[in-house]
């Protein structure tokens, strides 16, 4: 027994040796291509994340709101911010992780308030005693709106809170950020979108 | 083979068989032409269109299926939409704004979707092209390894039922 | 704790290099002692690798959770039955599972053939030493279940909670195992029937049994999946077209067609180079299902975290196929013999359409699954396939292959005349048209609905009509009758009574598939405490909630009082689970099953302290009937797996040459 699939002995009685050199390689040729076909795909498929969803709104007008803020005063209407440079935020007093970026929205929170930009955090699927009681623990002083039916984050196209918009002065949504949020991101995307700076 | 009393459906059994196949494919066919049942309730215009969206965070379920609070939210959005009028290809077209193609439980059939509904046809036709096309060369290897059916000597009709007997009595017996 | 189960993990790893390495070298230089050594090596190799697992579940039942494995997926409250599944919840411990149930086959096929020796077994011991290899350098690579914490907490986060809701999870992901590592079996002895110089392809008879087996393992895998989505899952369904689902499924439709390819080549010789495919595919397709379950590539709910085992797993699966398939192309050819069959109504055409329309299937639920990565890789567009797709795109073929399965049985091998044919065919056909006459009357408005149920009845009438022609014939000869002789010649004749019986258990399936499909009704009601609802004629009625502490987590029970035409039927009680480590609720539904009808209820969501709930019903008909189809196909299969009386070789000499022709009684066992 050689073992070996490239010496090929004389076998006795197989009918078909005459064939050999005109089909094999070609069979071979198919099956490396096949395999390097599936391996290249496989291997793109391990290197992206299967749970991120692209937004279709980057680039977009943002779909407009106006939602009464959780103490109740007021509405929020994002066509009242035009010309601003707004920051939409969803998040939940149950959400472990709207916790983590609390921190970093509040930073940049108080370095941007004078400089025109607004925050809007917009609740999810919360109940509005556990969000108020959240929102005084945490002293969040952006303001901040309740979203009956879901009907904005819906049309935000939110799927995993905390998701965080920017939206840029002329009203396109210029980034999105699902999962928490870092102070340099904050920096970042916002600085991009204030007049006057470039780029 | 034992002889059974000679009933006209028996000695043609062949016949009988087809009427049966007609029957049963002309009721197929009959139920087909009929349609879908229209939608009923308002529910039920509901979970169709529903059916045919993802549940954005539970992802392998379709709005319809989806116990979660997102699921429900949509199902109400999807109702009021059709409240209002919308229809439902409009109502898709704003979920789609929202979360992007991916929202459609399945690909749409423009585009680089027409590839996913083409194939699976072009599959089932090629595979049964092949099966016609492999069983009809192997069976013409048969016919022509037996030396052709005109070379059969003729066997006496006593010696046939013999060796239906014997055959049947094979196969019952299992292999 | 974690030092032994390292230890033994490297001394296994050591064992199957030395499995791999003797296989090989007593190959090549004739040695059947080393051969011989390469085989007894499998019985250390499980030894070793059952120390391992034996470590891990100490190491979980004595709370040690100084071990990172015993962290994350156990804690003091976990009950200890949970304790012990939790040994294959998670990533790293269920390799170590694999590793055990392929440790125990190869130790088994090593029992197998401790006797009689086939010239195919050390290229098919070498094979398995590789997989194993592979494998065991997972475990000891970048999957580490013996890693440990600098610091052990003082108690661990306890499984998934999805995981530690229901028993099923104890046999589950066994069974699974159990049929995908078994494939390694048919694959290693394929390759082995390849590589040798004989190119022996007698490799078929021997696996053919071990294959079923196999196919019984995969089959009740499967069906305790589709339970365990039904029953725990709770969202009234009992298979999602999940990306990992269907990769289950794939190697299943692939090992179906096998089984019924491989009796072409025992009987007529032919369809060699087919089986070959069959045998590489089928393990390559396992391969890709734990690819996906482990790799982190297509979103499912089975999908483990992230972990770096995905690239691994990519190179050994471009391996299978690169090696097998290249094999097959490059050497396969000497074994071809032309197809050559007496009819065209006949048992083998009937198989060629069988494994043409199992591949058809297969073909597309592959391509629906990885079609959004291939689209997103291409073109960078995000598009999804689910459900709606899967069906549409499967039920034509899968109702031409259910046609076959009534037709086929009927068909004599070499074909035979067509009056017997049409003889067997009045009952069932006469059955199936009936069903459907009556359906279509009856106001069912699926066409393929309709089809399904006269073929389903079309399939069940032929092969028990099948299997009582054949018991009566075979009783006859004795003069006995009655029960014990009938099933004296059921037994005796068990290889083809289990493949009917199979077919049998198919068709019920397909029954309660059709129906549960077509015919289901849904509901979402919110009830105050104390009102009711009516439902799919049933009145539902929402007494109230009360809360039960465990030690690993809250339920919240719902009690619903159930009452049909005023009667009272009972108590339904859906729950909802509230574990401390997960932010949402786990739903646990409440079934009442019934054999035309199940009335499913699962509560979604509770306000106010349990005045108000809101639940969702289902009225889901005959998915009992999935669970008892399934049922007589494993019968079936086991059934038709189970051994003859295998004539006893003629004594040998304790080693003989590696070299020795196979006895004429295999190719019957």
């Amino acid at each position: 027994m050689t073992g070996s699939a490239r010496a090929m002995p004389a076998a006795a009685g197989t009918a078909a040796d005459q064939r050999r050199p005109r089909r094999v390689p070609l069979l071979l040729a198919t099956v490396a291509a096949v395999v390097a076909l599936a391996a290249w795909l496989l291997s793109v498929g391990l290197q992206r994340d299967p749970t991120a969803i692209r937004s279709p709104l980057l680039g977009r007008p943002a779909p407009d709101f106006a939602l009464r803020t959780l103490d109740g005063d007021r509405v929020v209407r994002l066509g009242d911010l035009q010309g601003q440079v707004v920051v939409v935020n969803f998040w939940a007093s149950w959400c472990a992780e709207c916790r983590v970026e609390h921190p970093a929205l509040n930073a940049a929170w108080s370095r941007f308030r004078d400089a025109g930009v607004v925050f809007v955090g917009v609740d999810f699927q919360d109940d509005r005693r556990g969000a108020l009681a959240y929102l005084a623990e945490t002293g969040t002083s952006w303001p901040v709106v309740a979203d009956p039916g879901s009907r904005t984050a819906l049309a935000y196209g939110v799927y995993g809170i905390p998701e965080t918009f920017f939206i840029g002065p002329d009203g396109r949504v210029t980034a999105k950020q699902v999962g928490p949020v870092t102070y340099d991101q904050l920096v970042r995307e916002i600085t991009r979108l204030l007049p006057g700076r470039s780029g | 083979m034992t002889l059974r009393p000679a009933r006209a459906w028996v000695r043609r059994p062949a016949a009988g068989l087809a009427v049966l196949l007609l029957v049963a494919l002309g009721a197929v066919a009959a139920v087909a032409a009929r349609g879908p049942a229209p939608a009923a309730t308002p529910t039920d215009r509901v979970q169709a269109i529903a059916s045919g969206l993802r549940c954005p965070t539970c992802r392998d379920l379709s709005v319809a299926d989806s116990p979660a609070p997102l699921a429900r939210q949509m199902r109400n959005q999807i109702a009021e939409g059709l409240q209002a009028g919308k229809s439902p290809e409009a109502i898709r077209r704003e979920f789609v704004a929202a979360y992007g193609e991916s929202v459609l439980l399945v690909p749409p059939r423009r585009g680089v979707g027409l590839v996913a509904w083409v194939a699976p046809a072009l599959l089932l036709a090629g595979g049964l092209l092949a099966a016609v096309l492999v069983v009809r060369r192997w069976r013409a290897r048969g016919a022509a390894a037996a030396g052709g059916p005109s070379a059969t000597p003729r066997t006496s009709r006593a010696d046939r039922a013999l060796l239906q007997r014997a055959l049947a009595r094979f196969e019952e017996d299992g292999p | 704790m974690d030092r032994l189960g390292r230890y033994a993990l490297l001394l296994a790893l050591a064992l199957a290099i030395w499995g791999l390495i003797a296989a090989v070298v007593g190959l090549r230089r004739q040695r059947p002692l080393t051969v011989d050594s390469a085989r007894t090596t499998a019985f250390g190799l499980l030894a070793a690798v059952a120390a391992a697992n034996g470590a891990m579940l100490a190491a979980l039942l004595s709370d040690d959770f100084a071990l990172r494995y015993v962290a994350q997926n156990s804690s003091r409250a976990t009950p200890t039955f949970f304790k012990v599944l939790a040994l294959w919840a998670a990533d790293d411990g269920s390799l170590l599972l694999w590793n055990l149930v392929l440790a125990g086959y190869l130790a088994a096929i090593a029992f197998r053939f401790r006797r009689y020796r086939p010239e195919t077994l050390p290229v098919a011991l070498a094979v398995m030493y590789a997989v194993a290899v592979f494998y065991l350098l997972l475990v000891s690579g970048p999957s580490e279940p013996f890693a440990t914490l600098a610091v052990a907490p003082p108690d661990g986060r306890g499984p998934t909670p999805l995981l530690q809701n229901h028993p099923l999870m104890a046999v589950h992901p066994p069974f699974l195992y159990l049929g995908f590592v078994g494939l390694t079996v048919p694959f290693a002895f394929a390759i082995a029937g390849l590589v040798g110089d004989g190119l022996s392809d007698r490799w078929v008879a021997l696996i053919r049994r071990w294959t079923l087996a196999v196919w019984c393992f995969l089959t009740v895998g499967l069906l305790l999946g589709a339970l365990w989505s039904y029953a725990v899952l709770g969202w009234g369904g009992y298979w999602a077209w999940d990306p990992v689902e269907n990769a289950a499924l794939l190697p299943w439709l692939v090992a179906t067609a096998f089984l019924h390819s491989v009796m072409l080549q025992e009987r007529r010789g032919m369809l060699k180079v087919w089986n070959l495919c069959l045998a590489v595919g089928a393990f390559a397709l396992a391969t890709f299902g734990t690819f996906l379950t482990r790799g982190n590539v297509l979103l499912s709910v089975h999908t483990f975290a992230t972990s770096a085992v995905g690239p691994m797993y990519l190179g050994f699966l471009v391996l299978v196929l690169a090696g097998g398939f290249g094999l097959i192309a490059a050497r396969a050819w000497r074994l071809r013999a032309p197809g050559r069959i007496d009819a065209v109504l006949s048992r083998e055409a009937s198989f060629v359409g069988n494994n043409l329309l199992l591949l058809t299937v297969t073909f597309v639920v592959l391509l629906g699954t990885v079609f959004p990565l291939a689209v997103e890789a291409t073109s960078g567009r995000q598009v999804t396939v689910g459900g709606p797709y899967f069906r549409r795109t499967t039920v034509p073929p899968l109702l031409l292959l259910l046609f076959l399965l009534g037709v086929g049985p009927l068909l004599p091998w070499r074909g035979g005349s067509a009056e017997r044919l049409t003889r067997r065919l009045r009952l069932p056909l006469g059955a199936g048209a009936a069903l459907v006459l009556a359906l279509a009357v009856g106001g069912l408005r699926d066409p393929a609905a309709v089809a399904a149920f006269g073929l389903a009845a079309f399939v069940g009438v032929a092969n028990l009509a099948e299997v009582g022609a054949g018991v009566r014939a075979a009783m006859r000869p004795g003069g006995r009758s009655g029960p014990p002789a009938a099933l004296g010649a059921l037994l005796r004749g068990r290889r083809r009574y289990g493949g009917l019986l199979v077919h049998v258990g198919l068709a019920l399936a397909a029954v309660a598939i059709t129906a549960s499909s077509t015919l289901a009704r849904q509901s979402d009601l919110t009830l105050s405490r104390g009102t009711a609802a009516g439902f799919a004629g049933y009145t539902l009625r929402y007494e109230g909630m009360r809360t039960l502490r465990q030690p690993q987590r809250t339920v919240l029970v719902t009690d619903l009082g159930v009452a049909k035409d005023g009667r009272d039927l009972g108590r339904m009680t859906p729950s909802l689970n509230l574990y401390p480590s997960a932010s949402e609720p786990i739903g646990t539904p409440s079934i009442r099953t019934g054999p035309l009808r199940d009335l499913y209820a699962s509560v979604v969501g509770v306000e106010q302290d349990g005045e108000r709930a809101t639940f969702r019903f289902f009225l889901n008909p005959g998915v009992a009937w999935l669970w008892v189809g399934g049922g007589v196909m494993v019968l079936g299969g086991l059934l038709a797996v189970w051994p003859t009386r295998r004539h006893r070789a003629p004594p040998r000499p304790p080693v003989g040459p590696v070299r020795r022709r196979e006895p004429a009684a295999v190719g019957r066992g």
